[in-house]
């Protein structure tokens, strides 16, 4: 299937991305099979994201993936951010052939593990 | 900026082939007159594709495209001369159409030796000379590759069969695939001396759909479509007569007009590098800049992956290739760039573009442009830039 406008949209004007200085939470997250990588930083207080950031490495989908989720994160709680899903991430880019559908469960992947370094905290 | 995938439709082609999809409709098998016309134009095509190679207009056959015509050549190789031997010795960096045919044989109990490109993308012919076997049976070897423009020491392979043929091993063939070379350098069969040479309508300036193999006088090659007397028994088939007309003319063009076209896509190609160089940092050539077609240059930009490169600059208006056209849509890597000892980061990051006879200055400055925006905004974004800053 073609990428649509919204996929070609978040890959040429990326949303939050870079790096948050004062992150109190920062996971990466690389696919071992073609070596993806996303980097996501959160500010989260009170139970609530303040502010994301993402960077990016690899196939079209997974720089789109990391704008996407990124855009979607802030503002949001961490109970709303844990109950996300793959599919949530697909349909905000405008949907992914499966093959191509790995890049959203990497997105996933770097959220939880963000997440669960401030609850381990 | 990716006229190694494909080129527009030439006008004078398409002036040249009109009548042939409209009243010229006749099958160039028939005996009446319709067919006849139809035979004829056939014919005179044929002239002029083997004029653009030096040679015997009977040594041309038509087929669907340079697909075929390399499954022709080295499965008809093949299969009449297994006999003798089952051993083929190839290059590292052939275009999937050979190297999938080569992979099918291997799978039947051929034995393949592919031979290393080095750094800069060129076969040894020290390599060749030590791989030949008593029992290999064909060469192939491509003219120019597809992926950064290449040129492979044909003209010694040729010269090293034929040496090798007269000492004894007379089953040995030599196949290249000159889909890319084709009418962008000049090519003499005589001169290269090769058994089977590859062609492409699209590649110049003519539809998709056909292509030629050239079958030198005395090979013997068993046909891969059965079933019609059409080609001297060599290739089965109702001849797509308008796509053979419009190749013929696209090949009498290109012999015309080699030298400006040459000269045009090399210095549009000098511009747009020495630009691209001067504004970014972090690329690496492809490819021997040396020893190369006029026409196409191969970059890799570090810490970017060429997926998403090619999308933006797609979103500007320029369209350009990653790894090969037939292969963009899946996650591997080029072979052709690993091939040259390149490391995933650069393989993954790696670019062809390749101009044409209608390009202009103007459209290499927008696409320089282009390159520049879309290269600094993958790499704000990436992890791999941010790294290499810190260390």
């Amino acid at each position: 299937m073609p990428y649509s406008d919204i996929f070609k949209d978040h890959l040429a004007n990326p949303r939050n991305a870079g790096e948050l200085p004062d992150a109190n939470a920062i996971a990466e997250e690389t696919n071992p099979v073609c070596g993806d990588r996303l980097r996501l930083s959160l500010r989260i207080k009170d139970e609530r994201i303040e502010a994301g950031r993402f960077l990016a490495y690899g196939c079209a989908p997974t720089l789109a993936c990391g704008s996407a989720l990124a855009e979607m994160l802030e503002g949001s709680t961490v109970e709303e951010a844990r109950a996300l899903t793959r599919q949530e991430v697909i349909d905000a880019i405008g949907g992914l052939s499966s093959r191509k559908q790995h890049a959203a469960a990497l997105a996933i992947e770097a959220l939880r593990k963000a997440l669960d370094e401030v609850a381990d905290r | 900026m990716d006229h190694s995938a494909t080129t527009p439709i030439d006008s004078r082609v398409v002036d040249a082939m009109m009548p042939y999809l409209t009243q010229r409709f006749g099958n160039a098998s028939s005996i009446h007159q319709f067919g006849q016309e139809a035979r004829a134009a056939v014919d005179k095509a044929r002239r002029q594709i083997a004029s653009l190679i030096s040679a015997r207009a009977n040594e041309i056959v038509f087929t669907s495209g340079g697909t075929e015509a390399n499954n022709l050549a080295i499965r008809g190789v093949c299969e009449a001369a297994q006999a003798h031997g089952r051993h083929i010795i190839t290059s590292a960096i052939e275009h999937p159409s050979v190297r999938g045919v080569l992979e099918y044989l291997e799978k039947n109990g051929w034995t393949i030796t592919r031979l290393p490109v080095y750094d800069g993308g060129v076969v040894r012919i020290e390599d060749v000379r030590a791989a030949i076997r008593d029992d290999t049976v064909l060469i192939s070897v491509m003219m120019a590759n597809n992926e950064i423009g290449t040129i492979q020491p044909v003209k010694e392979i040729g010269a090293l069969v034929r040496a090798t043929r007269e000492s004894g091993q007379k089953h040995l063939s030599f196949h290249t695939d000159a889909v890319q070379a084709s009418g962008r350098i000049p090519i003499d069969v005589e001169h290269v001396r090769c058994d089977l040479l590859s062609l492409s309508a699209h590649k110049m300036y003519a539809p998709k759909g056909t292509g030629a193999l050239f079958i030198r006088r005395g090979v013997r090659l068993f046909p891969q479509q059965i079933g019609g007397h059409q080609e001297r028994e060599r290739r089965a088939g109702t001849e797509s007569v308008p796509n053979i007309v419009a190749f013929g003319k696209a090949a009498e063009l290109a012999r015309e007009e080699m030298d400006q076209r040459q000269e045009q896509t090399e210095r549009l190609r000098d511009r747009f590098e020495e630009k691209v160089q001067s504004r970014i940092d972090d690329i690496v050539f492809n490819g021997d800049r040396r020893r190369r077609l006029s026409n196409v240059s191969n970059i890799s930009f570090r810490f970017i992956e060429g997926e998403g490169l090619l999308i933006h600059l797609d979103m500007q208006g320029v369209a350009v290739s990653t790894g090969s056209a037939c292969s963009s849509g899946t996650l591997e890597p080029s072979p052709v760039i690993k091939a040259l000892g390149r490391d995933e980061e650069l393989a993954r990051g790696a670019i062809r573009f390749s101009f044409g006879k209608d390009n202009t200055d103007e459209d290499v400055d927008v696409a320089v442009e282009a390159v520049a925006r879309a290269v600094e905004s993958l790499r704000s974004i990436s992890p791999l830039a941010r790294e290499s800053l810190s260390t």
